[in-house]
């Protein structure tokens, strides 16, 4: 043995030292502590200082930042999250932003774990118009924490020239029309949640028996698929779908991209319609959360809510974005999906536990892999 | 001695930086893969094998299968495209040599998520390839070639090709070509020659060029996502999955530590071969 080995007995001093440095890190979190002590103070609406926003990338027209900028004097600056479970870990590390755009499963989250900060919505002057549907939601119940900016609906979008009879129904996700052609959301959420629609199961059932049924409705529908993708717009446009589970404000997008945008048809399913949304956060390690606030009551005017959904084609459930929605659909009216409309119908994505969530993930692996 | 000593705190800087950035997160992935998932969905470090256990679990099986599969059939082509390419530079490309390296070095200064997207807009059923297939009438109607598992595999070829051509083209280049005119002097035909003589003379290039693309290859995510089908789903999906869907990063993790440990296997193999063999290793 050569003097640069490692000996049997460096190697087990060195294995010892790495089990010592794991013991003291047991039980800690992958991220440090944070000063969460702005928590529990209401946000006052009043300029403050610069806004950071951190958002999905292309989701907000940038004019909108641009006025706001111009009327209050602040600079206005944007930084994009390309998934939610990494813009949480930035603001667990503490990053510094101060207005997020969470999906309402992780408002809750954010909620519950004490990064988000509460303010009097009744000081938001447009927020009156906002569609009921948001005014106790099940992840904010006194709409303290969070504003919506935008929802979708989710149901099923086709090529007409390709697929004539459709059903109304999740069934249409094994259409024999479009056998081979047919593209599923890639997202265990909305793949496992209409495949419980369809066994007239409830949306997030957790439990086990029933998951086993829709895991064999999955198995069953990948037969006739093509790919599971999120990327619905891109699928249409490039005829890779003759049909494919989307949300109602790609199927905007796509009928932008093509000449005769009539060739795409959306509807929603008579089992249930799920909805998501996108809600406007300050977190706690805001340093301007005044103007976080007069920022989102910018956002939800009329004037700027149709100038919004005419850019990014999201409906926002608030005057002015629910009649640009519905102009931008005039044609095919299916795609403007009222949150009033749906009633009972609508739904939205919960799973409560983290138990929950792993026996989701590994019935949608086991449907993937 | 004084001047090795002096020589040797050289080894500080890159030290410093390889623990700070390498060893320690690699050592906190490595701690995570023990812990759990707490309420808040964040991850807890702790004791368990309970992930490790979940790794084995049959689900995984086909995953991890279909990841070696089609990294090695990646580094069937690499090599079946690549040989022939380092071969002509090196041999004949004279003066140009050089430029043509250049050549083949320069796409991929471009993002591979980038080149990526480049073949689903090539491929694409009404894309560039196709139109000009129906257009020429080599085709009736589109084929469908991206969704599937070829494409997958195209992807990874056109990604990592070029670790396999540069460890070629060094070795083929560094080889004595009076060796072949040797194998030629002793009645050997050109394949003969090529089987005898070529083929192990640049055997070492051919081990790391094997070794460079397999491993990367293996996990592998780009191209099962943005160029596969309903089947394709290979490891380094799964594992990001873990992260950004499942919120599971204990589990993911511990999949990345187990997935580490078999490369590592073929690691420890390349490198005793190629200490062995006293040959040059990239």
């Amino acid at each position: 043995m050569s003097e640069t080995d490692l000996s049997r007995r460096q190697l087990f001093v060195a294995g010892a030292g790495l089990v010592a440095a794991a013991y003291g890190l047991a039980g800690c979190t992958v991220e440090r502590p944070l000063d969460r002590s702005a928590a529990g103070n209401l946000v006052e609406p009043k300029i403050d200082g610069d806004l950071l926003i951190f958002n999905w990338a292309q989701y907000m027209d940038p004019q909108i930042k641009k006025s706001f900028a111009e009327k209050y004097g602040v600079e206005v600056k944007e930084v994009n999250f390309d998934n939610l479970e990494a813009m949480v870990t930035k603001l667990r590390a503490g990053g510094s932003y101060d207005l997020i755009f969470p999906s309402t499963e992780y408002v809750l989250r954010l909620r519950n774990e004490q990064l988000i900060r509460p303010f009097d919505r009744s000081k938001l002057k447009n927020a009156d118009s906002l569609t009921p549907f948001y005014d106790s939601p099940w992840y904010d119940p006194n709409s303290e924490f969070s504003v919506p900016y935008a929802y979708y609906t989710t149901g099923i979008a086709w090529n007409t020239n390709e697929v004539k009879e459709m059903t109304e129904s999740w069934n249409d996700m094994s259409n024999p029309e479009a056998l081979g052609r047919i593209f599923m959301l890639d997202d265990f959420q909305e793949g496992i949640g209409q495949a419980n629609l369809l066994n007239g199961f409830y949306l997030n059932t957790e439990k086990s028996d029933q998951l086993e049924v829709s895991k064999q409705t999955l198995l069953d529908q990948k037969e006739g698929l093509r790919g599971f993708s999120t990327n619905s717009v891109q699928n249409l446009v490039s005829g890779a779908a003759a049909l494919t589970q989307a949300w109602n404000g790609d199927v905007v997008n796509a009928r932008n991209q093509v000449d005769d945008p009539s060739i795409f048809k959306y509807e929603t399913c008579k089992e249930g319609v799920p909805v998501g949304s996108d809600l406007m956060c300050i977190p706690v390690t805001s340093q301007s959360p005044g103007t976080a606030m007069l920022f989102m009551d910018w956002v939800l005017r009329p004037d700027n809510a149709y100038r919004n959904v005419m850019w990014n084609g999201y409906p926002m459930p608030v005057a002015g974005g629910r009649e640009a929605f519905a102009e931008l659909v005039k044609d095919d009216p299916s795609i403007d999906v009222d949150l009033s409309q749906l009633a009972d119908s609508a739904m939205e994505f919960r799973l409560d536990s983290p138990e929950a969530r792993q026996e989701w993930t590994r019935i949608w692996t086991e449907v993937k892999a | 001695m004084t001047s090795k000593r002096f020589w040797d705190w050289f080894i500080f800087p890159g030290g410093v930086w390889i623990a700070l950035l390498f060893a320690v997160p690699l050592f906190l992935v490595l701690a995570l893969s023990f812990g759990h998932v707490d309420d808040f969905g964040r991850g807890v470090y702790g004791f368990s094998l309970d992930n490790y256990k979940d790794v084995f679990d049959a689900t995984y099986v086909p995953v991890l299968l279909r990841s070696v599969g089609y990294a090695l059939a990646t580094v069937i082509l690499c090599l079946l495209i690549g040989y022939p390419v380092a071969y002509f530079i090196a041999r004949y490309g004279g003066r140009y040599r050089y430029a043509l390296l250049a050549a083949l070095v320069i796409p991929f200064f471009v993002n591979y998520l980038v080149r990526t997207y480049a073949w689903v807009a090539l491929l694409a059923d009404q894309g560039l390839v196709n139109n000009l297939l129906v257009d020429w009438g080599l085709a009736e109607s589109p084929i469908q070639m991206i969704n599937t598992p070829y494409a997958v595999i195209g992807g990874l070829v056109y990604g990592y090709i070029i670790f396999m051509i540069l460890p070629l083209y060094g070795s083929i280049e560094r080889m004595d070509p009076s060796v072949i005119e040797a194998g030629k002097d002793l009645y050997g035909s050109p394949f003969q020659t090529f089987l005898h003589v070529t083929l192990p003379a640049t055997q070492a290039g051919i081990l790391a060029g094997c070794v460079l693309v397999f491993l990367p290859a293996v996990g592998d995510f780009v191209s099962a996502q943005l160029l596969g089908g309903p089947d394709t789903y290979m490891v380094g999906n799964l594992i990001q999955d873990q992260f950004f869907a499942a919120s599971n990063w204990p589990f993911g993790s511990a999949l990345t530590v187990v997935m580490m440990l078999f490369l590592a296997v073929w690691m420890v193999f390349y490198l005793r071969r190629a200490s062995k063999g006293e040959a040059e290793v990239l």
